[in-house]
């Protein structure tokens, strides 16, 4: 035990003492366990010291800090992948990385490059699948004239012809590159079977829809999306608040203002379960497998995360490691995330690659998880562990101004209660064993199961060489063969 | 760390410039051990914390080729204190499975090396080779697991972390270091201190024979089982010829399959004292309440020997070296040059060489991905080691362009580099980048304290704070001076990638069969193809006909499978005759 710990300031007391004699080791303490800690308050940070208005209603997140010369202004807006119009599959994409691209209606996309560039500015542009970004990191030194440019470019962008065939290009080159790396060809496949292909998740560009995107097109996406009535702003660095309203009250001035996006839709598809095979020359297997989950604000979102923790989401911890990792060494990579997006159920899905002989073993051993924590109360250590594990690390989620922005832009963006991160640690506190069983029995189906496989089927189907398990075991040994897909226009390849 | 304000006005002017500084308290143990702090308050309430070993796969030789990757692993395993419920059965165990660990690699670098000499196995490793002893003691091997798994507490180090907040807790090997990390709440400094000095202290390194198969499967994952994996790891091989780097971090695979614990308990003692380690804090912290834990905590550790140092250097190249390459993977070039170690007077112009090169403003882009259009993408890379560098030009191709004229398109931009100055406006954009990311390096503790600890591995931290005024130094001269002095024939190697023609299509009639029996029907097709004696696939025609009642039933469409093949395999011959 430690003696010396116990007051409240003792670190400059100590420091005084000049204590760097050597201690004896008899003085330590013989378990962690038995170290005492000073209390480390943690309130999260409100919402509401953060927030500010333009006069047009835009809200603008700040936080400054002089620690470094350098600011960030990160605009965020509402729409991306979604909207694509299915025959144009790649429009947000293209538009969001032509914005940056392209030059502006009265700067050339070389001058525009080369000036950034030389300012030392990092700007970047994109339309992710729900919200597209443009921000910018400068120095303060010069950052009045590379944030000039910078909103001249989001306002004005010019989509300059050669360099949008340029990038069509590109986006080509990537394409014939999909099935050469079995990740890629499992995540594209897993995405298909799990969103449907009318789902933007699980809708993938051909050559086709990238080459049906005209000019006019990611004009007309630019104006729907790229507009101050679907913009929040952030901002951190090295800057005067005042002073920075005024600048951005002054930067959106005259901006027309259209009407917000609405939220993405929802998947219709029904995931089919079963397993099914991707054959790809390797010597080493690749594997999902999950079902359909929940959305963000499900009733039982803090009682999965915790089951899922315990299950596979709690790293070295988690049961699954534990098993196919650290017990029996088949594989390198193994785990499950439960993901509960805001706006549409989300899925559960465990993973993990393993020599093909072993790929049987490892899913069986998870199955076999998956059941036992469907059907038997967790410790109370790996409870209170994984718990603590959520509660301990909570500060970490605001540690830097940029979190607490990007938290809030994207809180704001989603709707979530204003009090989520005040009650965050009593309401994962609050989860028993039992919530973590129920939760579990409700959400993980066996029966509901999908499978993919990508590897060297005749090496994977007859399992390890002792026998312990073979591919027959999973639905009555039926799988279903996908066909490898043209990389260009996803078409099935004949064998 | 101090900022000032001075410092970013003065980054357009010509001279007098200065970059970020970083100040650095150092602080030393009786026992040899270093510490460098960085207190920092910006981010509160987190500590980055890590210790990293100046040992890496350099310090390897043949037959222990990846162990330094393998140790950190076993760096997880726990202790006498932490990981079992019984520090005494679990030794005995311990000792027990390393025992029958020696024993199976006895037979496998004897027995199973002799049978692949005489051709009767093709890889002496593979267990499905294992003879009938061998499979009986990995039984033992297994059972002897199995009652150890009773006493271990599984995963107990990450445990005790997790519960207190620790994360991100991680560790990397490179060719020069071992890097051991955490992000650990501000108030648990001591936690710190005392899991990582008792794990290095008393680590027991249970749990060895199922670690080294995962360790086997990042093998196949990095390396095996992406497009381009074992291609780079030959052309490292090849590039760095007599260099100790010319065998990957991971390892060679025989080796992977072969250390033993006595191996890596000699490699703990001979590397992992404390005068060989160095410790690194960045965050929210006062280092006069810190030192006294860390002389508590890491004080107890024991002084040993020095580390040996590595001897053999590259020699220098009397030829190009090529490689050619087929993969399913985008058809593409890599020329590397052998250049100079870290923080060489040299690294600073290849740097600012391969920032020229760089980005969309630089020449590659410029010229090859536009203006010429062959290139779907291209980069430079100046790569500096404690023992040697290497410059790099890599690019995939676009269109119907070939590998080959990026070949061509780089030696033109390399003769121009030779020839002619950089301009004044290129060279400054590079040095005004330069001196901004000196800013955003630092802005993050955690990869704040990744730097310190490479530079500090590789060389001295104090490189955090003289790279980029270095960087300002160079003129249009050195770089030209490094372009011909580094970019010549002898001194490259040159990696061409062609994309793969597609395999043959499987045989339908294979795939239509139980995939239990595919690859033994598979392997017998092939079997029978390679005969070109009528009278031998007669017999084995003859042999089927009298075992084909006796087959159970499921098998029954491999062996008419097979009967197919002999048939017309029959056949073909007797026609040619």
């Amino acid at each position: 035990m430690r003696m010396n710990r116990a007051f409240g300031l003792t670190g400059l007391a100590l420091g005084c003492l000049g204590a760097l004699a050597p201690v004896a080791i008899a003085d330590l303490p013989t378990r962690p366990e038995e170290i005492e800690y000073q209390p480390l308050e943690f309130d999260p940070p409100q919402r509401s010291d953060y927030r500010h208005e333009l006069s047009s209603g835009v809200p603008v997140y700040m936080a400054p800090s002089s620690e470094f010369p350098l600011i960030t202004v990160t605009f965020s807006f509402k729409g991306g992948a979604y909207l694509d119009p299915p025959n144009q599959t790649g429009l947000a994409n293209m538009t969001g990385a032509m914005i940056r691209r392209g030059g502006t209606e009265t700067v050339s996309a070389d001058e525009l490059d080369e000036q950034f560039d030389f300012l030392a500015a990092n700007v970047s542009t994109r339309a992710g699948a729900i919200t597209s970004t443009a921000s910018i990191n400068a120095l303060k030194s010069n950052f009045d004239e590379a944030f000039a440019l910078f909103m001249d470019m989001v306002r004005h962008p010019g989509f300059e012809p050669d360099k949008v065939e340029l990038f069509r290009k590109e986006i080509i080159e990537s394409m014939k590159q999909r099935n050469d790396d079995a990740q890629s060809i499992l995540n594209m496949e897993w995405e298909m079977l799990m969103y449907g292909e009318d789902h933007f998740e699980g809708r993938q560009p051909t050559i086709e829809t990238i080459n049906n995107i005209t000019i006019a097109d990611m004009h007309a996406f630019h104006a729907m999306v790229f507009q101050p009535g679907n913009l929040i702003i952030g901002v951190t660095g090295d800057f005067d608040s005042q002073r920075m309203l005024d600048q951005l009250e002054n930067a959106l001035s005259g901006w027309e203002r259209r009407s917000a996006m609405a939220d993405p839709p929802a998947p219709t598809n029904v995931l089919e379960p079963g397993v099914y095979h991707v054959e790809k020359d390797i010597p080493q297997g690749k594997v999902y497998i999950g079902q359909r989950g929940v959305m963000r604000d499900d009733p039982d979102q803090f009682s999965l995360q915790v089951m899922n923790d315990i299950l596979g989401g709690g790293g070295f911890t988690s049961r699954l490691v534990g098993r196919v990792r650290s017990d029996e060494g088949l594989a390198y990579s193994v785990g499950s995330r439960m993901a509960m997006p805001p706006y549409y159920p989300g899925e559960f899905r465990a993973l993990f690659q393993s020599k093909n002989r072993t790929v049987a073993l490892a899913t069986k051993i998870i199955l076999e998880e998956i059941e036992e924590i469907r059907n038997e109360l967790v410790t109370e250590q790996e409870l209170q562990t994984s718990k603590n594990s959520f509660i301990e690390t909570f500060p970490r989620r605001f540690e830097s101004r940029q979190a607490i922005v990007n938290t809030f832009i994207d809180d704001e963006w989603t709707n979530r209660p204003m009090d989520y991160w005040e009650t965050y640690r009593a309401n994962i506190e609050a989860v028993t064993a039992e919530d973590v069983r129920r939760a579990a029995q409700t959400h993980l189906q066996p029966e509901d199961l999908a499978i993919l496989v990508v590897g060297k089927w005749d090496e994977i189907a007859p399992g390890d060489l002792e026998g312990r398990a073979s591919m027959v075991e999973f639905f009555d040994g039926k799988y279903e063969e996908l066909p490898l897909r043209d990389p260009l226009t996803l078409k099935p390849m004949k064998k | 760390m101090r900022r000032t304000l001075a410092c970013a006005l003065a980054l357009w002017a010509t001279s007098a410039v200065h970059a970020q500084q970083v100040q650095v308290e150092e602080f030393k143990l009786g026992n040899g051990m270093e510490f460098l702090l960085v207190p920092r308050a910006d981010q509160p309430n987190v500590i980055a914390a890590g210790w990293l070993a100046r040992v890496g796969s350099v310090n390897e030789r043949p037959g222990i080729t990846g162990i330094s990757h393998f140790f950190e692993h076993m760096m997880f395993k726990g202790t006498n204190t932490i990981g079992t419920s019984d520090a005494e059965a679990d030794r005995e165990l311990n000792q027990q499975i390393a025992a029958i660990g020696e024993r199976l690699r006895d037979m496998h670098l004897t027995t199973q090396y002799d049978r692949w000499r005489a051709g009767e196995i093709d890889d002496p490793w593979d267990p499905a080779n294992d003879t009938q002893e061998m499979v009986t003691l990995r039984s033992h091997m297994r059972a002897a697991m199995e009652s150890q798994r009773e006493t271990i507490v599984k995963d107990e180090f990450d445990q005790v972390y997790t519960s207190e907040g620790g994360s991100g807790m991680n560790a990397f090997t490179s060719e020069d270091l071992t890097f051991y990390f955490i992000n650990v709440p501000s108030n648990k400094f001591e936690l710190w201190a005392w899991m990582e000095s008792d794990r290095l202290s008393d680590s027991t390194f249970r749990e060895f024979y199922s670690e080294r198969d995962v360790v086997y499967e990042e093998r196949r994952l990095r390396t095996e089982s992406t497009p381009t994996g074992k291609f780079q790891e030959q052309f490292d091989s090849m590039f760095w010829m007599a260099s100790p780097y010319n065998w990957p971090v991971i390892g060679w695979p025989t080796d992977l399959s072969s250390y033993t614990l006595a191996q890596a308990q000699e490699y703990f003692d001979t590397y992992y004292a404390p005068n060989n380690l160095v410790g690194v804090i960045v965050g929210d912290f006062d280092p006069a309440y810190i030192k006294p834990l860390i002389q508590e905590y890491f004080g107890r550790l024991e002084r040993g020997p020095a580390a040996p140092s590595v001897v053999t250097l590259n020699v220098e190249p009397q030829a190009e070296m090529r490689m050619n390459a087929e993969c399913d993977c985008q058809p593409q070039i890599e020329v590397r040059y052998h250049t100079v170690p870290f923080a060489n007077e040299d690294s600073y112009a290849l740097q600012v060489l391969a920032s020229i090169l760089n980005g969309r403003t630089g020449r590659l882009y410029k010229q090859l991905v536009e203006g010429k259009e062959i290139a779907s993408s291209a980069f430079a890379n100046s790569d500096e080691r404690k023992y040697g560098g290497a410059f790099s030009f890599r690019a995939e191709t676009k269109g119907d362009a070939t590998p080959e004229q990026l070949e061509e398109a780089w030696y033109e931009i390399v003769e121009d580099l030779k020839h002619n100055p950089v301009s004044d406006h290129e060279l400054q954009k590079v040095k005004n980048q330069s001196l901004a990311d000196s800013y955003r390096r630092l802005q993050s503790n955690f990869f704040l304290l990744i730097q310190l600890a490479l530079y500090e591995a590789q060389g001295e931290w104090e490189y955090i704070n003289t790279q980029p005024m270095a960087i300002q130094r160079v003129s249009p001269r050195d770089i030209m001076d490094v372009a011909n002095k580094y970019f010549t024939k002898t001194n490259r190697a040159v990696a061409i990638y062609e994309r793969k023609a597609d395999a043959p299509a499987e045989d339908p009639a294979l795939l239509a069969l139980d995939p239990q029996f595919r690859q033994m029907a598979k392997q017998s097709a092939e079997r029978i193809a390679s005969v070109n004696d009528v009278t031998v696939l007669q017999q084995m025609r003859a042999d089927m006909e009298a075992r084909a009642g006796e087959v159970p039933p499921q098998f029954v469409p491999a062996m008419n499978y097979i009967r197919e093949k002999l048939d017309a395999r029959i056949a073909e011959l007797e026609a040619g005759e």
